[in-house]
This record gives C-alpha cells, sequence and structure tokens, in this order.
C-alpha cells in the first residue's frame, strides 16, 4: 500500500518543527499537520524564551537530560539556523535563609545534572551583573540563555520545509484509524491522511490525540501563565534574567527577563484552569504580576507597559497525586507506528532538538533510516535592517531599495523584510505571523503606524480581498471588505 | 420656556441657555459671539449639519477621495445626502473645490472634492 | 544629496510645513524637509471632516483642504521636501540621519533641527485592558485611515472606548458610512473631547456617551464577540457588579495621543513628564541647542490652527537663531501651579512678549487663568468655563515681565 507520508507529526509547535526537521535527515516523507495558521501560536510563542540550563529538574530525568544537552549545544543551533540568541547568564535571587538553603540545594542538583559554573554570589557580585535586580543574593548560572522563541520556531519549520517537509497549517486532526503494519489513517478537517509512522506532539492536546492513536490515560493540566511585555526603555536597565529563588513546588513565580530584542517579559505566573484556550488577561493576574514583578526588577512601571499576553503550560501530572511528571517520549510494542511525545512544557524549547534526536533513535531502532543526501542544517532568516550598522544598511538599500522604506518605525522593519515574510516558506499569511517573523507592530505604538500599511501589503501581494485578512487565528477576519466600489485598489 | 444648545459652529462650542416660545428666540445666554444666537435660531426651527466623507476614484494614486458639502444640510437628510454622495464614481485626476454634486438633492449646498488627486500613468 | 542645511524639519505634517514656510519667509531658505508619507500633509490627510482653519484662515476647512493650503505654499516657494522617507536618528550635533527608496540613506547636518514629528495614539497594552486579543480591536487613529484613506471597512458592530475627539469623530463616521455603534465610554467624569463633537458626532446620532464607564473584558478568540464595560468609581476603579455586556464585532480605542519623541530622545532632548514633548523656552528652542519643537510633538493640541501658528512663532525663532547664532537665554521657569496640567514654553527670557498654552485639569466653570511673577499679578483671563480638552492659550507681554523670578500659572 502507498502512504500519502512515512511520518506524519501532529502539531508544529517547536518540538514538532525539531522532529520534522530532524527526521528530514533521512529519506522520509514527513507531513506536519498544525491546527493552527502559524507553527507557533500556542505554548510554543507563548513563554518567556529562556534557554533553561537543568538545575531544576530531577537528576536523571528526561528532562533534566534534553535541557543540559539543548544548552550545550545551543550555540552552534543558532548559528545553523540564523536565529537571534544571547548567552546572557541567570540570576535566581533570594531574600531569606530559607531561599539561600533551596538555591544551594539547587545548585547540587544543577552540578548533578551536569550544569556548569553554578554559584551563590553575593549582592556585591549581584550588583556589578546587574544591579536592577533585586534580592539579597543569588544563584548564578552563567549557562543559561535567551532566545526568541517565534523565530526558533519558525527557523525549524522553514529548514524542514528546506528539506523535503511539507506543512499543512489549519488542519486540525479529528481521528485516527489504526492500518496495518503500524501505518495510520488520519481524518482532519482538511480530508484524510495516510501515514506508516505517525509522531504526537500536539502539545496542549497531546493526551487527546495521544488517545486517538490508542494510548488512554494521561492527564494534562493546563497551567496558564500571564505576561507584561514592557518598553525597550526599561530593557535598557535588564541585562540578565532575574528569576526568583524556586517556590517549594520546584517552580518559578514571577520573574524578569529581558527578550534578545531588548524589551523585557514580566511573569508568568502561574494558574491551573480548565479551558486549554484560554489566553484572556486578567485584572488579578494583571495586579498581581504589578506587585510579584515589582519585587524581581526595579523599573517595573506603568508608562513602560506596551502588551499583556498569557501562555498554557500542558504539564503532566498524575492522574491521582496530581504531582507533574517528567516529559513523556515513547514507542510502545502493542501500538506500533505511534511515537508518543505528552506533557512537554517547561523546558521545551530548550529540549526540543534532544527530544526530536530521541524520538527519531526510536524510530531508527524499529527500521533502517537512510541517510538523506541533500539535507542542509543551514537556514538563512531574513536579514534585519535594525541590527546591521549604517553602511551595511546602505548597502542594503543599494541592493534592494525596498530596504529604503520603514515600515514599522518602532521597530524599524523595512518593507524589504515585510515582503520576504509575506513570502514565507511556510505560506503563513496573517498580520501576526509577518509580526512573529520581523517584530513590525511588537513596539511601543502596537502597530497604530505599520499595521494599515501590512494589510494593505498582504491584499497587494496575495492578492486577497479585504475580508480574507486574518490578525492571527482562523476566522480572524479585520474588515468587512471595501466601503464602496469594490473595485478599488 | 429655557433650553440649553452647544454651538457647533467654531470650537468653543458655548454652552448656550436659550428662552424659547413658540419657536421664537427671545433671548440667549453663554455665546461668545454673534453667531450663537444665529445657531439657535436656526437649530429651533430647522437644524442644519456639514457632513463629510469620500468617493471612490479611479485611475488615481489613491482609491479614495474625500468630499464634504459646503453649506450646512438639514439634519434629517444627512443619510439621503450620503446615499446621494456614495453614487458617485470618479476619475482622477481631481482637485480640490471640484464640484461633483452641484445643490445636491436640492438642498442649496453643493458636494465638493477636498483632496488633489493626480492621476496615475498607464491606469 | 547636499550634507549641509539650515534646517532640517522633521515630519511634514502641519506643524512641519509651517514652519518650513515661516523660516523661508524669514530668509532661511536652504531647507529640507523629510516625510515618511508619501504625501505631505501629516494626520490631516485622514482627518477629512470639516472644522478646521477658523482661527488660521478665518473658514472652516476639511483636513485635506487645511493642509493643501500649506502643501502648495511650499511647492510654490520651492521649499525642497522628501516623501516616503524616515529619519533614523539625529544626533546631538544636528547631524539627521534618514532612509528613504529614492536616496537610500541620507545623512544631513543641519544648522537647526525642527523636531514636528506629531503624535501616536496610546495603546490597549498601555492601558492595559484584560480579556482576549481577538480581532477587531482598534486604535481610532488606524480606523480611520483604514476607512479615510484605504475605502476598507473595519467592522458593523461597534463600542468605543474613550471620548477624544477622534473617537467620537469616527463614531460619526462609522454610523454615516453604515456601521451601528452602540456608544462610547469614558473612565473620567467628563469627556475629554471637544463639546462641539459631543453636540454633532454623538447626539446628532443618537449615539449615548456614558461617562465613569470603562471596558473591563474583551471577549473572542478570533473576531471580537462582545465587551464588559463596568462603572467607575471616583478613583477610576471599576465598581463590581456593574458590569454590562455589549455583543460587538468592533472596539475603536480613543484613550488619548502620546508626543512622538523617540528621535527627539536620541538627540539629547530633555522630555517633560507632563507633556511627554520637549521642555521649550518661549523660542520653542529645547535644553539642546539648534533643536526646536512644535506642533502635538510638544504637546497634545486641540486645534490644529494652533499647531500652525505655535509652529509659525518656532519658525521666527529658529530663523533668528540662525542669523545671530544663539537665542537670549531663558532663565526663568514657568510653573504649572493650581488646577493647571501643563504650560509650554517652560522656560522664558522675561524679556519680551510671548504666548503661553496650558490645559487644566479638570473642568471649571467661572475661572481665571492668573499669571504671577515675584507675587505679581501679571495677567488675569477670566473664562466662563475651563475644559481639559481645550488648550487655553494667551499673549504675556514682555513689558509686563521681570527679568527676574519664576513665572507661576494658576486657575483659580
Amino acid at each position: 500500500m502507498k502512504y500519502d507520508y512515512d511520518v506524519i507529526v501532529i502539531g508544529g509547535g517547536v518540538v514538532g518543527s525539531a522532529i520534522a526537521r530532524e527526521l528530514t535527515r533521512y529519506r522520509l516523507k514527513i507531513g506536519v499537520l498544525e491546527k493552527e495558521s502559524d507553527v507557533c501560536t500556542q505554548t510554543s510563542g507563548r513563554n518567556t524564551g529562556m534557554l533553561h540550563a537543568g538545575f531544576l529538574y530531577k537528576t536523571g530525568s528526561l528532562k533534566a537530560q534534553c535541557a543540559v544537552e539543548g544548552n550545550a549545544e545551543f550555540d552552534q543551533v543558532a548559528k545553523e539556523l540564523d536565529v537571534p540568541f544571547k548567552r546572557t547568564g541567570k540570576l535566581i535571587v533570594g531574600f531569606t535563609p530559607e531561599h539561600r538553603e533551596r538555591l544551594e540545594r539547587f545548585m547540587e542538583r544543577g552540578k548533578a545534572n551536569g550544569v556548569p559554573g553554578l554559584e551563590i554570589i553575593d549582592r556585591a557580585r549581584m550588583d556589578e551583573i546587574d544591579p536592577s535586580a533585586g534580592g539579597n543574593f543569588a544563584m548564578y548560572c552563567p549557562t543559561s540563555g535567551i532566545l526568541d522563541p517565534f523565530q526558533y520556531t519558525i527557523a525549524l519549520a522553514e529548514n524542514a520545509v528546506k528539506n523535503g517537509a511539507v506543512y499543512h497549517l489549519n488542519t486540525e486532526v479529528t481521528g485516527a484509524q489504526a492500518l496495518e503494519g503500524g501505518a495510520h489513517l488520519l481524518h482532519t478537517n482538511k480530508g484524510d491522511f495516510t501515514s506508516r509512522w505517525v509522531v504526537n506532539s500536539a502539545g496542549l492536546n497531546s493526551a487527546k490525540v495521544s488517545e486517538m492513536l490508542g494510548i488512554p490515560g494521561y492527564v494534562i493540566a493546563p497551567i496558564k501563565g500571564e505576561y507584561f511585555v514592557l518598553d525597550k526603555k526599561a530593557g535598557a536597565f535588564a541585562k540578565i534574567p532575574v528569576y526568583p529563588a524556586p517556590n517549594p513546588n520546584n517552580t518559578f513565580d514571577t520573574h524578569a527577563t529581558p527578550t534578545v530584542d531588548g524589551n523585557v517579559l514580566v511573569g508568568p505566573d502561574s494558574l491551573e484552569v480548565d479551558d486549554f484556550t484560554d489566553y484572556s488577561a486578567t485584572q488579578a493576574s494583571m495586579d498581581g504580576l504589578i506587585e510579584s514583578g515589582s519585587r524581581m526588577f526595579k523599573h517595573m512601571k506603568r508608562e513602560y507597559f506596551i502588551r499583556n499576553f498569557a501562555g498554557i503550560r500542558p504539564k503532566l501530572i498524575d492522574p491521582v497525586t496530581r504531582e507533574i511528571q517528567d516529559f513523556k517520549l515513547e514507542l510502545r510494542p502493542e501500538v506500533p507506528g505511534v511515537i508518543n511525545l505528552v506533557g512537554i512544557e517547561s523546558p521545551g524549547v530548550t529540549s526540543a532538538l534532544p527530544l526530536a534526536r530521541r524520538a527519531a533513535a526510536l524510530l531508527a531502532g524499529q527500521e533502517k533510516l537512510e541517510p538523506n543526501p541533500s539535507f542542509d542544517p543551514i537556514r538563512k532568516g531574513i536579514v534585519k535592517f535594525s541590527e546591521q550598522d549604517r553602511e551595511t544598511q546602505a548597502k542594503l538599500i543599494a541592493q534592494d531599495p525596498n530596504y529604503g522604506e520603514i515600515v514599522c518605525r518602532c521597530e524599524t522593519v523595512t518593507r524589504a523584510e515585510i515582503l520576504q515574510a509575506i513570502h514565507n516558506p511556510l505560506g503563513v499569511c496573517t498580520v501576526n505571523g509577518i509580526k512573529y517573523r520581523t517584530r513590525a507592530s511588537m513596539g511601543r505604538c502596537q502597530g497604530g503606524y505599520c499595521e494599515t500599511r501590512i494589510t494593505a501589503m498582504i491584499r497587494e501581494e496575495l492578492n486577497k480581498k479585504p475580508e480574507q485578512v486574518e490578525l492571527g487565528f482562523k476566522g480572524s477576519w479585520m474588515f468587512t471588505g471595501f466601503m464602496k466600489g469594490g473595485a478599488a485598489k | 420656556m429655557k433650553r440649553t444648545f452647544t454651538c457647533v459652529l467654531c470650537p468653543n462650542g458655548c454652552d448656550i441657555e436659550a428662552e424659547l416660545e413658540n419657536g421664537q428666540v427671545l433671548g440667549v445666554e453663554g455665546n461668545l459671539c454673534p453667531k450663537g444666537k444665529e445657531y439657535v435660531t436656526q437649530e429651533v426651527v430647522d437644524p442644519r449639519r456639514t457632513i463629510a466623507t469620500s468617493v471612490p476614484i479611479e485611475g488615481g494614486e489613491i482609491p479614495l477621495v474625500s468630499v464634504r458639502v459646503t453649506q450646512p444640510i438639514p439634519k434629517g437628510r444627512i443619510f439621503d445626502v450620503m446615499k446621494a454622495i456614495n453614487q458617485v464614481r470618479l476619475q482622477a485626476p481631481v482637485h480640490i473645490g471640484q464640484v461633483i454634486l452641484p445643490n445636491v438633492l436640492g438642498l442649496e449646498s453643493d458636494v465638493i472634492i477636498t483632496k488633489e488627486v493626480k492621476s496615475v500613468q498607464g491606469q | 544629496m547636499r550634507t549641509e542645511r539650515q534646517a532640517v524639519i522633521v515630519g511634514g505634517g502641519p506643524a512641519g510645513l509651517a514652519a518650513a514656510i515661516q523660516l523661508y519667509q524669514q530668509g532661511v531658505k536652504d531647507l529640507l524637509i523629510l516625510e515618511r508619507e508619501h504625501f505631505l500633509g501629516g494626520i490631516l490627510r485622514q482627518c477629512i471632516h470639516d472644522g478646521f482653519g477658523l482661527t488660521r484662515f478665518g473658514e472652516t476647512l476639511s483636513g485635506p483642504e487645511y493642509a493643501h493650503r500649506f502643501i502648495q505654499q511650499v511647492e510654490d516657494l520651492g521649499i525642497e521636501f522628501i516623501t516616503d522617507c524616515t529619519v533614523l536618528d539625529i544626533s546631538h550635533d544636528r547631524v539627521v540621519t534618514a532612509v528613504s527608496k529614492a536616496h537610500g540613506m541620507i545623512q544631513v547636518k543641519a544648522g537647526a533641527v525642527i523636531l514636528s514629528m506629531g503624535c501616536r495614539e496610546r495603546t490597549r497594552g498601555a492601558l492595559s485592558i484584560p480579556g482576549t486579543r481577538p480581532s477587531g480591536v482598534y486604535n481610532a487613529g488606524v480606523a480611520q485611515s483604514y476607512i479615510n484613506l484605504q475605502n476598507i471597512m473595519v467592522g458593523k458592530e461597534v463600542v468605543i472606548l474613550g471620548s477624544g475627539d477622534i473617537g467620537m469623530i469616527m463614531a460619526r463616521r462609522l454610523t454615516l458610512e453604515g456601521a451601528h455603534v452602540q456608544g462610547v465610554f469614558e473612565v473620567q467624569p467628563y469627556p475629554s473631547g471637544l463639546p462641539r463633537n459631543i453636540e454633532q458626532c454623538l447626539n446628532d446620532y443618537n449615539i449615548p456617551l456614558h461617562l465613569s464607564h470603562t471596558v473591563v473584558d474583551i471577549k473572542g478568540r478570533e473576531r471580537l464577540e462582545g465587551v464588559t464595560v463596568a462603572q467607575c468609581d471616583e478613583q477610576l476603579k471599576p465598581i463590581p457588579g456593574t458590569e454590562e455586556y455589549y455583543p460587538c464585532d468592533t472596539l475603536i480605542l480613543s484613550v488619548g495621543l502620546i508626543p512622538e519623541n523617540e528621535l527627539s530622545l536620541a538627540a539629547g532632548v530633555e522630555l517633560d513628564p507632563r507633556t511627554k514633548g520637549a521642555y521649550v523656552d518661549e523660542y520653542y528652542q529645547t535644553n539642546v541647542e539648534g533643536v526646536f519643537a512644535a506642533g502635538n510633538v510638544l504637546h497634545v493640541h486641540d486645534l490644529v490652527d494652533f499647531v500652525s501658528l505655535e509652529a509659525e512663532a518656532l519658525g521666527n525663532a529658529a530663523a533668528e537663531y540662525l542669523k545671530v547664532g544663539t537665542l537670549p537665554p531663558c532663565p526663568l521657569e514657568v510653573k504649572a501651579g493650581q488646577e493647571v496640567g501643563h504650560v509650554i514654553p517652560q522656560r522664558v527670557s522675561g524679556t519680551r512678549d510671548f504666548t503661553l498654552s496650558l490645559r487644566v485639569r479638570h473642568p471649571l466653570r467661572d475661572c481665571a487663568v492668573v499669571v504671577r511673577q515675584n507675587g505679581k499679578e501679571l495677567l488675569r483671563k477670566k473664562m466662563r468655563k475651563a475644559l481639559p480638552a481645550e488648550m487655553i492659550q494667551m499673549k504675556l507681554l514682555g513689558e509686563k515681565l521681570s527679568s527676574t523670578g519664576d513665572l507661576e500659572v494658576c486657575v483659580e
């Protein structure tokens, strides 16, 4: 029998895209089914953008192994994929003797996990590293870093596509049927797909998909966290991520993290919710973040607020004790053809490639994989005008005059970049898709200047009617149509 | 009978208190200039307003050109005038002051262009 | 492209155009206007309603017509301008760096830099309005641009938050174009726009204005489905139990304007936290020598006529600076006293006439604006009403001023 794909990956988040990219190293036909309009609209795009070091997780756990491994290789990965990354280090600060005790415990755990360079430092050292950090003492972790989770996920997906993977956006799996020899028939809103292998990396929906594929029983608790995004004017004060000492549940409360672009993220808080899709900001959380964020970051001021967002971490829990579990990555003999990843949350971004290699290894244990001779790990991103020196900027404009037209003034994004983003390899055509790829409208005016230009460019470049332009999610129409005349440009 | 008006003739937006009787304005108070009384007198019998909107234009460097009425029109006829303007289609070039609907609906007000639009060659 | 100019004007909206023309007429003819849009005229191009020009021209015009009068003059005088050109940086020593498709990277050393970048709208993020992030939440100016420039309709069932003038004007525009505006909600107990706009944009179309109300929740995952509105107490905090849900597909925000001063900051210009614009003296010169500011980049105006007049005064002063090489010192501070939100200028010489602009903090009736120096009353202007929505201007005569002692402006 002939199948549509050798492997179908369900979920095009950071882990799904890393798996797709990893599998394109072999002669396999890869399809990715993503139910949203882009690859990083859920958990992968809604987090702090932290490259974790791996001191927080139980020694020997998959979380610890993958975080340490993913952290160590990331300079190389960032280079291959042309994504922004800064190895800033991180301060985990404490105020009380109890905090110090906990930090010391985590330092020991970190050392056992293989995290290099951990040390406890006093206030004077903290002031040398970042005077804007709160706290009386800190554990300093030099290997932690910051990245742009949008760019990273997009880069993995684009590199997968470059090496032959096919992305199906707005394609939601609604049912699965096991065929002979481990193959599967997947029902989706866009028709049926067949594949010899299925990888479940459905993130928030991983338990649901797991059950569809014949592995029931997993329980995911959606833990919502809200964030504030602060202006780059506040970013001038933040040099390094500042986290509070982990709480007794071994998770972090509100922290303040500079982003690779120079903003500051304050958050997340942590609230168990029922709804896996509820990304609303709430007054209670905002008030809480202002209070707790001010302890971590001395410049948490209203004048710097430019946006709020929320993310949901799919925590795999023990159904009885409700204790948070390790990442689940499995290939069960009784359910052939299914590689199952459940409960991938923080440190999922850091762990994406290590998990992908482990998933590929499970597959390789079942059949001989032929290397793909044309695999190219290099992906080139959009050249960012704002990141170049004046001389290079002038050269860019000389090569392509569209680099001389600023579309987003807050982030200094040019027409050339927007055009490249509109014609991205994944075929994403939403306003938010352009934003994640270029930063246009991420600045302090939040699209007040550039949104009208970007929607006009989407219409012109992709020959869309006004009513076909969408903000982000499928169905997020922006306009009812032309006002008068209809035919007007 | 006393009634309060907000004069819309200029940005001062005077709050005018008027003494009215049988549709007659007996006296006004609160206006900074004589136009206030004129406004109230008109407002009592036949309130009038100006409107501005836009008209699609072909062959121009922009897709829409702005227009307005030259004289206030009866408030009750605003949507009728909108309907009349919405029928209009223009061809570039157009110039400021160009009349597109003279004496619109017989209301003694013209609809004029308020933006210069050059034509684009090749269209 | 020549790399030196007597003056570079950053922004070809009403302020920049008026300043350029005035400079030219004062004999400063080596000018360059840099405008980021494709056309000159700034925000006026999308303000197609009438009501502009009564003070400046003695007749009422639409925004594009008002702008055209200045554009025509700039063209007639042959003042050089580049459109589609965005300024990236202004250095402390007045080197202006800009880019355009046609000219590439431009660097010009200016004798004087005129800051006339205007303002931008405050956003949902700055207000931290809770709720989801669907499409259909628009700033008033953005919706105005879609409707008046792009021929694109943003929605059908509309709620407006904020009673700024643009919000009210958009309420009327949307209604005229067939949308249904359910109401305008204002967190303050008084409107933030002009009374005439309440009358002719809201009352005329039976659009209710709800004072002391704000949006406390936004609902919808894809497109906006509705907003929850609550009444607010005197501290502007929502009162629990007063929430009401309004189904709608569009929320228009008209919640304030912020002078656009990122370039000013790059040049080393100090900003007044009250105006969010530069500290200027009576010559409209900032703390950085040779850098001047006027219009909405300096402080948000209610009427464009005042923007033009202010920029023309700037033009005279900048011309004097360029001819003489320096301007007299302005050591006296003008302080915003009781009930005064801010004043422009913040520093004066005490030796010559100047125009004082201010806004009151709260709506007041039967009050007087009083200017004092060294305990002496210099000026008292009686007012039947004073509204935060309106800018108050008055002329102070040099002969009445002392060259020592700060000035204080109060409303009593």
